[in-house]
């Protein structure tokens, strides 16, 4: 029915039906993939460097970035079954080939533009940056706030930047049906719009408790036609069945990652396409007054909509990156999300990352009134972005959370999700600590009308009539 | 309530006389006014009205005088005219405590409308805050599903209202009149509202603008829709519950009248669609036609031309207003409203002003409403809340009587399959309101010419109506 336009590397294009089987063995960008190949199936054959080494590079902007195979540093990695490897070659290919894929781009920039409402405002918030003038005093007047409004996407969150992407990408790849776990159920709701879009057969996995938590989401997916089958447990075991019934389906069905984890190339196509809201943030700030922002500030649960917002400007040193993880009922309590801030490495879900494990490297259960932010693991280059010192990491509880959601909806008539709420509230500690004039961009990841329930749970402050 | 000069015909109801109304959920601004005893009875065939405040001569017309009197360009007809009428339809009825606040409003929007700070301010925060422009998005399977055998079928465009901050048309109108407000001097605002979009998108721009903010909303509708009454609040709003009456829209408006009389200094009353006296019809459409002029540079951008139908959902009229505004003087586009027809036009259920309503007075405009023999209103229904008005706009009144516009309605059953249809297609959930338009596609797409432009009003999305629509549809 619909018009699926499946390249098939060194010919015209062609209109073919759906289950055409790609062939991998052309070049691609000039770049040979047998030579690629080879370096992969290196990696996945040994245990990679040295876990205490990190490896010194002349350019530092490049080491940054990590490398071509998926390292970041001793982060990263392919912790797969063989089974799995052949696909995910297969995808790194596909990848590697639509990034310089003019029709692609096109395509992609369009649905943007006119599916999705990109660009999103960067908005400076001026009462909230007043809000913060008069509680602490400076003689000028204070650093400025302003939002990206990743809350005014399609689906309401950055999720949709993503998973329309990789929907265009598992069409090309012929497969007929997408799979995908979700935690909050926002990128589950982005995949469900997303496939409905492009006429792909969509499952979703969510954990019981999330189901009940946010069964907005849940009806929002049906409506949009995707199915969704419920996990006992949370994010982390839905992940892990829809893993299973991707392995299972391996030649039909396209597993869409929603966030920076998983086997390599998983962290990077997601963060490739959720670097678009940094890449228009450095536009925007020219505009706005000629120059970078001082500060960036982004919650971190896996990382996507950190990554989105940092990566462009992770070579620029000038440019400071904070990420906010969720420190839920306290770091003391046991009851948070705090990866980076308590975490010990291993492996989990395919990569080498920070994560949650107990003595027994048994993986702990996580928490948070920001569900997205619930995941044991977090993605392995914001790993090493705290290794090297290139990004902060810090946590806000729950309470500081809801706090800072309620303060936002007064102020400025948005009611931010509860993830974002954790960045949003990181800004009481961070502010009386900038100077004068300092430019602050917050990454506002999601709109909150999902948290309704919650905050009602929580009960009205007596401040509220 | 002062009443009107010597020569009234008309003058505003008590409250105890509105209660004796049937039970009203509408959107309105003012009370009903009802005719004195010794006034000549309204019968609903009768549409022959003396304005106490026009200074012209009482009009009468015939049909076939009515399209001549307006003439057939467009160009030419007064929308409004000094008096804010719209051919016979619209006016200023309204009491005498009134008047002066009305006129002040209308200097004041004259004036901003060459402001060239306030225009900027405007368009900054539309684009910042607001999320301007909307797409012009093409519907790819939508057009797929309306294509004919032999291939050939209109091309379907949806205007992404639904993308705004808020999730619908509604903030273009509050944005533009906290604003207003504020160069008025006025720190307080109120609204009334049914089942809360109204209230919330006040509520939000009053956060936004830092002004005092008060919905008033009936008791009843505040058990309904507690999420909203919770949003509202949490925006910082106080929503003040109206028990007096049926506790519903109609007696939250005379409430927010109540306020408004007494308060006229302090406060601006933010009304929510182009209904209303005169100059609300004229300024609301003016703050929505962002829409419409879009909609033509995105033309002209991706196909190089006009639209050649444009279909809106018809409520009080405004989203529709916004977006035909425009191009009323280009007479070879078409313009199309899609009204509710609730359980069915001859259920007597239903929301279908323009096509089973007669002229009248209602909320201090002359316009089409439901209304029995008595003149008295009917209750209007439809599952979705934002067309549950038994009035409508001056204006789309004024458009249908020209032949400008053309009406039709779709019921309850066919805006939820078009609510699913959409949801499945396109991966966009569409407000019930919006899925009356969506659904009036399904009779209009086969009589289209092979690649017609239809650019339907995406005025907003669904979200607030998933619970309901789950309810009904098998999932």
């Amino acid at each position: 029915m619909s018009s699926s336009k499946i390249q098939v590397r060194g010919q015209p294009l062609l209109r073919v039906p759906a289950r055409n089987h790609r062939m991998t063995h052309l070049v691609v960008c000039g770049v040979s993939t047998k030579r690629h190949h080879r370096e992969i199936n290196a990696l996945s054959s040994n245990s990679g460097p040295s876990l205490d080494s990190v490896p010194t590079r002349t350019d530092k902007r490049q080491f940054l970035r990590g490398d071509g195979n998926g390292k970041f540093g001793r982060f990263g990695g392919k912790f797969v079954p063989e089974t799995l490897m052949s696909r995910l070659i297969e995808l790194e290919d596909e990848f590697n080939f639509v990034r310089c894929d003019h029709e692609f781009q096109e395509e992609l920039t369009t649905a943007l533009r006119d599916y999705v409402g990109r660009e999103t405002p960067l908005y400076f918030a001026e009462r909230l940056t007043e809000h913060y003038k008069n509680i602490v005093p400076t003689i000028e007047g204070g650093p400025e706030i302003y939002l990206k409004r990743e809350d005014l996407s399609h689906c309401g969150s950055h999720k949709i930047n993503n998973a329309l992407a990789q929907a265009m990408i598992s069409r090309r790849l012929g497969c007929s049906r997408v799979v995908a776990a979700t935690g909050a159920g926002q990128h589950g709701v982005a995949t469900a719009a997303a496939c409905a879009k492009l006429s792909l057969e969509c499952t979703v996995f969510m954990g019981a408790a999330d189901i009940e938590k946010q069964s907005f989401n849940v009806l929002s997916m049906k409506l949009l036609g995707a199915q969704v089958i419920s996990v006992e447990g949370t994010f982390k075991d839905a992940s892990s069945e829809a893993i299973r019934n991707w392995v299972e389906n391996l030649y039909t069905t396209y597993y869409l990652s929603g966030t920076v984890v998983g086997p390599h190339p998983c962290p990077i196509i997601v963060r490739e396409f959720q670097s678009v809201i940094g890449k228009e943030t450095r536009r925007q700030a020219k505009q706005l007054w000629g120059g970078k922002p001082d500060v960036l500030v982004a919650c971190v649960g896996s990382g996507s909509n950190a990554l989105g917002l940092f990566h462009e400007f992770v070579g620029d040193e000038d440019v400071r990156l904070v990420g906010v993880e969720a420190a839920g009922l306290g770091l003391d309590s046991g009851k948070h999300s705090a990866t980076l801030a308590l975490g010990d490495v291993g492996v989990y879900h395919g990569s080498m990352s920070y994560l949650l494990q107990d003595g027994q490297g048994q993986i702990l259960k996580p928490h948070s009134v920001g569900v997205g932010l619930e995941y044991p693991g977090v993605g392995p280059e914001i790993s090493f972005m705290k290794e090297t010192g290139r990004a902060e990491f810090y946590t806000a509880t729950d309470e500081e959370a809801i706090q800072a959601c309620m303060r936002l909806s007064r102020l400025e008539g948005i009611i931010p999700a509860l993830e974002a709420s954790h960045a949003l509230a990181f800004l009481d500690k961070l502010v009386p600590t900038l100077r004068d004039g300092a430019k602050v961009v917050v990454n506002c990841s999601g709109r909150g009308d999902k948290d309704l329930d919650t905050l009602i749970q929580r009960g009205m402050p007596s401040s509220f009539c | 309530m002062a009443t009107a000069s010597t020569a009234a015909t008309f003058r505003p109801s008590s409250v105890s006389a509105s209660s004796e109304l049937t039970h009203l959920r509408s959107p309105s601004k003012l009370p009903k006014f009802t005719p004195l005893p010794s006034a000549r009875s309204r019968s609903s065939s009768s549409f022959s009205v003396s304005c106490t405040i026009a200074k012209d001569p009482a009009v009468v017309m015939a049909d076939s005088e009515k399209i001549k009197a307006a003439g057939s360009d467009p160009t030419m007809w007064q929308r409004p005219d000094s008096f804010g009428r719209f051919g016979k339809f619209g006016g200023k009825y309204v009491p005498e405590t009134l008047m002066h606040a009305l006129s002040e409003l209308e200097t004041a929007f004259y004036s901003l409308a060459t402001d060239e700070d306030f225009q900027r301010e405007l368009a900054e925060i539309l684009k910042d805050y607001v999320g301007r422009e909307s797409p012009l998005y093409f519907a790819e399977r939508l057009t797929e599903h309306y294509r004919r055998e032999n291939g050939e079928g209109p091309l379907i465009y949806l205007k992404r209202e639904d993308l705004n901050h808020t999730g619908a048309h509604k903030i273009n109108n509050a944005v533009a009149q906290a604003l207003l407000a504020k160069r008025l001097g006025k720190k307080r605002i109120i609204a009334e509202t049914g089942a809360g979009q109204h209230g919330v998108a006040t509520a939000t721009v009053c956060a936004r603008f830092g002004l005092q903010c008060i919905i008033y909303m009936g008791a009843q509708d505040m058990e309904r829709q507690a999420l909203n009454v919770f949003r509202m609040r949490l925006l910082g709003a106080e929503v003040r519950g109206v028990h007096s009456g049926t506790a519903t829209l109609k007696d939250a408006t005379s409430e927010a009248i109540r306020d408004w009389v007494t308060n006229v200094e302090t406060t601006h009353y933010i009304l929510g669609s182009v209904a209303g006296p005169h100059p609300y019809p004229m300024m609301v459409r003016d703050f929505h036609a962002v829409i419409g002029k879009e909609t033509r540079k995105q033309a002209m951008e991706k196909w190089g031309g006009k639209p050649d139908v444009l279909v809106a959902c018809v409520g009080g009229g405004s989203n529709a207003m916004g977006l035909f505004h425009e191009f009323v003087d280009d007479t070879e586009v078409r313009m199309i409203g899609v009204e509710a027809a609730g359980f069915g036009l001859d259920s007597g259920k239903h929301a279908a002003t323009l096509t089973k309503g007669d002229v009248g007075v209602l909320h201090g405009a002359m316009s089409y409403l439901l209304q029995d023999d008595d003149g008295q209103i009917i209750e209007p229904h439809s599952i979705s809340a934002g067309l549950d008005y038994p009035g409508v706009g001056p204006e789309h009144s004024f458009l249908k009587d020209v032949g400008r516009a053309e009406y039709f309605s779709v019921t309850d059953e066919e805006a939820l399959e078009a609510f699913k249809r959409v949801s499945r297609l396109e991966g966009i959930i569409p407000a019930l309101e919006t899925s009356h338009a969506l659904a009036h596609l399904e009779k209009l797409c086969p009589t289209l010419p092979d690649g017609a432009r239809v650019v339907l009003n995406f005025s907003g999305r669904g979200d607030k109506d998933v619970q309901t629509a789950i309810k009904y549809l098998e999932v």
